[in-house]
């Protein structure tokens, strides 16, 4: 039963700096319903960490609206002296020794850790079922996936086990299994939140952002994430700014375009009929709506598959079992790599590695590689277009609701599609925001996907926030099903 | 259903340095031949930008000044190590291999 956790971030403020509430609280209330819960949403707890971390914050300055607030990691993301595993056995006891450069803006805002999220492996999947510890579970029906790769962040939040969690999105990992949990996810820019910490899967692509309840909560972690770090080369060093400042402005003059691929027929028909119910919702309000052509998104699958397979290839090439990780008994050189990631690596990591490396070998770079390198900025150009004339493209975020655990496992393919209609955004290095707009026929929840031009994270928050507050679901999953 | 050679997967696990048993062999036959054939669809594709993108760092990429910095403190690494003797990394012999 949630005492707290079910609030906003802005209520469990109020409480905690009216003196109503202690930090410890909100950790205790964390831990008994996180080591209740049948969700297999953490690979790591760290209940004495939160612990020790709420007493001394007691007497710290509790100004920052995150102050006292417990927070799930996903765990790809460094964190100092809790082991940090990528789901993956290759990491199964890898305990780093520095902080992401997101754990250290974490700290600082006073926020809490309470534990490390089940993954996919490396980040590889949409169902989050490749994870070396077991999927983790879907809390609005526990039979189903809880989207990946962020499935452990997204069903923590949805789950009320902790009010945010951090996720990363390479290829929707992020917006989709929020879509899936009927909650908020943004992935911001690329370079608007430093990569260093996050062990890497495809660089051009990869962007740490926020999981939350509400979009109001969304924009206030997204604020103390932010910020130039010199060790991650593409960070911004764009000055602080607040990004819930639009929220509850008018949406009156705003220009939304729709792609028409984005409610073709690959999308279930019960979600686009909900996609263009908030159409008509915004035009009530005085927005306009036009639907627009975006170059080569049909195209988006096959760009992900050799970009970011080919970077896959290139960043995990660093386990061979010599300077950390799984290290398979071996007696030689050869036998000690082509054994430690074999026997490191489950399936789904070992075939992207396999066809990343021959996509990068000898003449196949050009042909691939650079040929989707050029697609790719084709399609960049596309968007810089559509933002000439839009401040925001939105549609759905996913093409079905979630689906049964085990469904579609033997379709190497169909962790890709799952993707189809949120990779454009990664590829173009834009920011996405998930928001729920509603419920098909089983009560599952259906995500509406909000994309902005670069930067511009405040204005889709300013949308999101609108069509939150007027469509005023009821996201509380029953308190049956998560404990 | 098409599938690629057992040489063809043979060379591919090379290419990535992993081990393969003789049943694995079979499921990457069909398996890597799918994604194969996936991506093969890029070749198809026209109407492109003749330039690249290979990072979308739209501020550039900033680089540091190339001065003598402080590494990684040795002992800290060393507890992640699988491996070593006092402070070397131990591998398997690689001489005369």
């Amino acid at each position: 039963m949630s005492k707290y956790l079910d609030l906003s971030i802005r209520e469990l403020h109020e409480l905690l700096v009216s003196g109503k509430i202690k930090p410890k609280d909100l950790v205790l209330e964390a831990f008994d319903k996180l080591e209740n819960s049948d969700l297999n949403a953490f690979i790591t707890v760290c209940k004495d960490e939160a612990l020790k971390r709420a007493e001394e914050l007691e007497n710290a300055d509790k100004s920052s609206m995150l102050y006292g607030i417990p927070i799930a990691i996903k765990d790809n993301i460094n964190t100092k002296g809790i082991r940090t595993t990528c789901a993956s056995h290759m990491l199964e006891n890898f305990v780093p020794f520095e902080d992401a450069f997101v754990i250290d803006k974490v700290n600082e805002a006073g926020m809490i850790i309470v534990g490390k999220t089940n993954m996919d492996e490396f980040a590889m999947g949409s169902t989050s079922q490749t994870s070396y510890f077991g999927a983790p579970k879907n809390p609005w029906d526990k039979t189903r996936i809880a989207g990946g790769s962020s499935g452990g962040s997204a069903s923590v939040v949805a789950g009320l086990l902790a009010p945010i969690a951090l996720g990363s999105d390479t290829g929707g990992s992020i917006r989709q299994p929020a879509s899936y949990c009927g909650i908020v996810g943004m992935k911001p820019t690329y370079g608007r939140i430093s990569r260093r910490g996050l062990i890497a899967f495809g660089s051009s692509l990869d962007q740490i952002g926020p999981m939350t309840k509400n979009v109001y909560d969304n924009a206030l972690v997204l604020n103390s994430l932010v910020g130039y770090d010199e060790f991650d080369l593409t960070s911004s060093n764009r000055e602080a700014e607040d990004f819930t400042r639009l929220i509850g402005e008018d949406i009156k003059g705003m220009k939304i375009a729709v792609p028409n691929y984005f409610i073709s027929d690959i999308v279930d028909s019960e979600i686009k009929e909900n996609v263009l119910s908030v159409c008509e919702l915004l035009k009530e309000n005085g927005a306009t709506v036009d639907f627009i052509d975006i170059k080569h998104l049909e195209h988006a699958v096959t760009l992900y598959q050799i970009i970011a397979m080919g970077e896959a290839s290139s960043n995990l090439a660093r386990f061979d079992g010599v300077r950390f990780g799984y290290s398979a008994d071996s007696n030689s050189v050869d036998e000690l790599y082509a054994k430690t990631r074999a026997e490191g690596f489950g399936s789904e990591v070992k075939r992207r590695i396999m066809v990343g490396s021959y996509l990068l070998s000898g003449d196949n770079a050009k042909e691939y590689y650079t040929k989707a390198l050029q697609v790719r900025n084709s399609m960049k150009e596309s968007f810089d277009e559509a933002f000439k004339k839009y401040d925001l493209i939105i549609g759905p975020t996913t093409t079905t609701v979630a689906y049964h655990l085990g469904e579609g496992m033997d379709d190497v393919r169909k962790t890709f599609l799952d993707d189809v209609l949120v990779i454009p955004v990664n590829m173009a290095g834009l920011p996405g925001l998930n928001i729920p707009i509603g419920f098909n026929h089983e009560h599952m929840p259906i995500g509406l996907h909000i994309i902005g031009n670069r930067f511009e994270e405040a204005k889709m928050y300013k949308l999101g926030s609108f069509i939150e507050k007027e469509l005023n679901l009821d996201l509380k999953v029953k308190e049956e099903n998560h404990e | 259903m098409e599938k690629l050679s057992k040489e063809e997967v043979l060379h591919v696990a090379r290419l990535a340095r992993i081990a393969v048993s003789e049943d694995e062999i079979e499921k990457y036959q069909i398996s890597l031949k799918q994604l194969l054939d996936d991506v093969e669809k890029i070749k198809d594709i026209n109407d492109i930008s003749e330039d690249v993108l290979v990072t979308p760092a739209f501020e550039g990429c900033k680089l540091r000044s190339d001065d003598e910095v402080d590494t990684t403190d040795f002992s800290k690494f060393k507890s992640n190590i699988p491996h070593s003797v006092g402070d070397f990394i131990e591998v398997p012999v690689m001489i005369n291999e």
